[in-house]
């Protein structure tokens, strides 16, 4: 049985007829199910929970990456299959997934090629995509064997399945390091003053790791799949095969 | 010029893509340390890696290390293979090939298989060469057996 989480965004009008072509979609292919609606405040594992108690198997997730982190943040350890159909902008997840956008999304679920996916743990919620700290005075220790620190600020981006982008240099050149499977990749960027003021990005250093602690002297804002919190010790690990995802064909993992 | 037909601009998944054709031979992601970044303690990685920054401690891996120019390691550094264009303040020890570019400065022991050193590259300290302890070994061993033979042949001539 399936299950349809819809985000809160997708009642404004202008989402309404792909919303629309999609349900139909869904029945075409016989696949369309129980539809529930997500809140901002809302925690979705519980309400996930219930409808497994009630025979539901696969969870459906309809929105844009927000909404994907939003509910997989929490309900990664729930017993199901997760699929996703991206609307709206936004999507870059679905993208790394191999799920096209709109209507075309609804094949790509009732093929259900499932892969079981590596997800990262922060604290004490899951990430899938992507973590990322804002410039900060960090520094981080990796497998309890060695700490990296900066003379200044950092950037920090822990990569899970979406790829890191850096502009390498002023031409507007893109470097893109796709991340590995059964690890989770660090990117760290420091910033260093340039002349009178202002700061500029040196090259980024790589270090892929199974588990890292992340400390400040102040609270520094940690943004978990598009989620911000603030932290003063961040410990991430990779969680082996958590999720049962189902993906499209020209996924990029 | 009004009517000129506008050249299509580049999508994003576009540029990706040219992004990703960029760095296709490179895909497999490495430990990189950058510049101005430092590293303290035990430094292992299974993959190659690239030190750009400074490094204090130790740093291990099976596969290759490329220290670059203004790179700075104050460390004992044990690597599959090795290029050195930077700085170390420890023992090298390379099971393949360390080669020491002309901006190498190395202050310690070096041992590696083989080694290629570039006109400038300055080290202080002994250099060992694994290849070359068997044939010494053997050496040895030729010059005490080669007495003793001589002394069994003194021995059956006197019997005869």
């Amino acid at each position: 049985m399936y299950v349809y989480i819809y985000d809160n965004f997708l009642r404004e009008k202008k989402y309404a007829s792909v919303v629309k072509a999609m349900e139909v979609s869904l029945t075409d292919y016989g696949i369309a199910g129980k539809i529930l609606r997500l809140n901002n405040y809302t925690d979705a594992k519980p309400i996930i929970d219930d409808e497994i108690k009630r025979g539901a198997k696969t969870i459906v997730m309809v929105g844009n990456d927000q909404t994907f982190g939003h509910i997989l943040s929490r309900a990664a350890t729930c017993e199901c299959s997760f699929g996703f159909l991206p609307v709206g902008s936004n999507n870059t997840i679905a993208e790394v997934l191999g799920i096209p956008s709109g209507v075309a999304a609804c094949e790509v679920l009732s093929r259900r090629r499932i892969e079981r996916m590596d997800v990262g743990w922060m604290n004490n919620r899951y990430f899938v995509a992507q973590l990322h700290i804002p410039p900060a005075k960090v520094e981080v220790i990796y497998d309890e064997k060695f700490k990296v620190t900066a003379n200044d600020k950092m950037e920090v981006v822990v990569c899970n399945l979406q790829p890191f982008y850096w502009k390498k240099n002023n031409h507007g050149e893109t470097q893109v390091v796709h991340p590995q499977d059964g690890k989770l990749e660090a990117f760290l960027r420091p910033l260093t003053k340039k002349r009178w003021w202002g700061y500029t990005y040196e090259d980024p250093s790589i270090f892929p790791f199974e588990e890292m602690e992340i400390r400040g002297a102040e609270p520094f804002t940690v943004e978990a799949d598009g989620k911000a919190t603030k932290e003063i010790k961040v410990k991430i690990k990779l969680a082996h095969s958590k999720v049962e995802m189902i993906i499209g064909k020209n996924r990029k993992f | 010029m009004i009517f000129q037909k506008a050249s299509p601009r580049p999508t994003q998944e576009q540029m990706l893509e040219h992004a990703h054709d960029q760095l296709s031979g490179t895909d497999e992601v490495e430990t990189v340390v950058g510049p101005s970044v430092n590293v303290e303690g035990d430094f292992a990685s299974e993959g190659n890696i690239v030190v750009k920054g400074t490094v204090a401690g130790s740093v291990r891996t099976s596969k290759h290390l490329s220290v670059e120019q203004g790179a700075k390691i104050m460390a004992n550094v044990k690597a599959g293979g090795a290029q050195i264009a930077g700085e170390v303040k420890g023992n090298i020890k390379v099971k393949d090939s360390l080669e020491l570019t002309s901006t190498a400065r190395i202050m310690g022991d070096v041992e590696a298989k083989i080694l290629v050193v570039e006109a400038g590259a300055l080290i202080c300290g002994k250099v060992m060469m694994p290849g070359l302890e068997g044939t010494e070994a053997k050496l040895n061993r030729q010059t005490r057996s080669a007495p003793a033979k001589k002394v069994e042949e003194q021995f059956q001539a006197m019997q005869s």
